[in-house]
């Protein structure tokens, strides 16, 4: 049996979509205790946003 | 020369150890999230698992490029040895595709990142299983 799937996801999606995956993978591979887990998940979710925005708009005056 | 006395009479647990921690290591490749699982670390096991998962549906959903070993250039070679880094993840990623790769599109070229990533994840996470195993991480 074959599954067909297709997904339309935009690009901040996508960029948001792995940006959690892998911020909560890192979160509790490099951490032990809950709260440590919670705080390393949110700052580097919120650096990978930070960084990816922030590239974005770097290279807005290239766009055109 | 102590060394190499030292080594050579190492106690027959240390190899035994080292080869639970080798077989850990590579369960964990093979099932993402069986090596910290066989550790009874379940958290780590779960998210591993989840990760890696939602990462290779997503990728193969949004019809990224899963690579095969009859790769055109390096590149595509180094793709292959990444995408395999899921282990059996890798296969259910080529079922999923049933209409191939369409990297026409943003969502495709997202597609090969997330599938890339999926097995690169999983690489870092049985490498971490494998060195908890020999006692080196907590």
């Amino acid at each position: 049996m074959t599954l067909e799937m297709g997904f339309k996801i935009s690009h901040l999606q996508s960029m948001l979509l792995f940006a959690v995956l892998i911020s909560i993978a890192f979160g509790f591979l490099g951490r032990r205790r809950p709260i440590e887990r919670v705080k390393y998940i949110v700052w580097s979710l919120f650096l990978f946003l930070l960084i990816g925005v922030g590239i974005g708009w770097a290279m807005y005056p290239f766009s055109r | 020369m102590a060394d190499e006395t030292a080594a050579s009479t190492a106690p027959p647990q240390d190899s035994r150890s080292e080869a639970v921690a080798f077989v850990i290591g590579v369960a964990g490749w093979l099932v993402p999230g069986l090596g910290h699982a066989l550790m009874k670390m379940w958290g780590r096991a779960v998210a591993c698992f989840l990760t890696v998962g939602m990462l290779v549906i997503l990728g193969a959903g949004m019809r990224g490029n899963v690579f095969t070993s009859t790769g055109n250039d390096a590149f595509d070679s180094l793709g292959y040895l990444a995408d395999l880094g899921a282990g059996t993840f890798y296969l259910m990623a080529r079922s999923l595709e049933t209409h191939g790769a369409d990297v026409s599109h943003a969502g495709g070229d997202y597609g090969t990142r997330f599938l890339a990533t999926a097995g690169i994840l999983n690489l870092l996470a049985a490498l971490h299983a494998y060195e908890a195993a020999r006692g080196r991480k907590a």
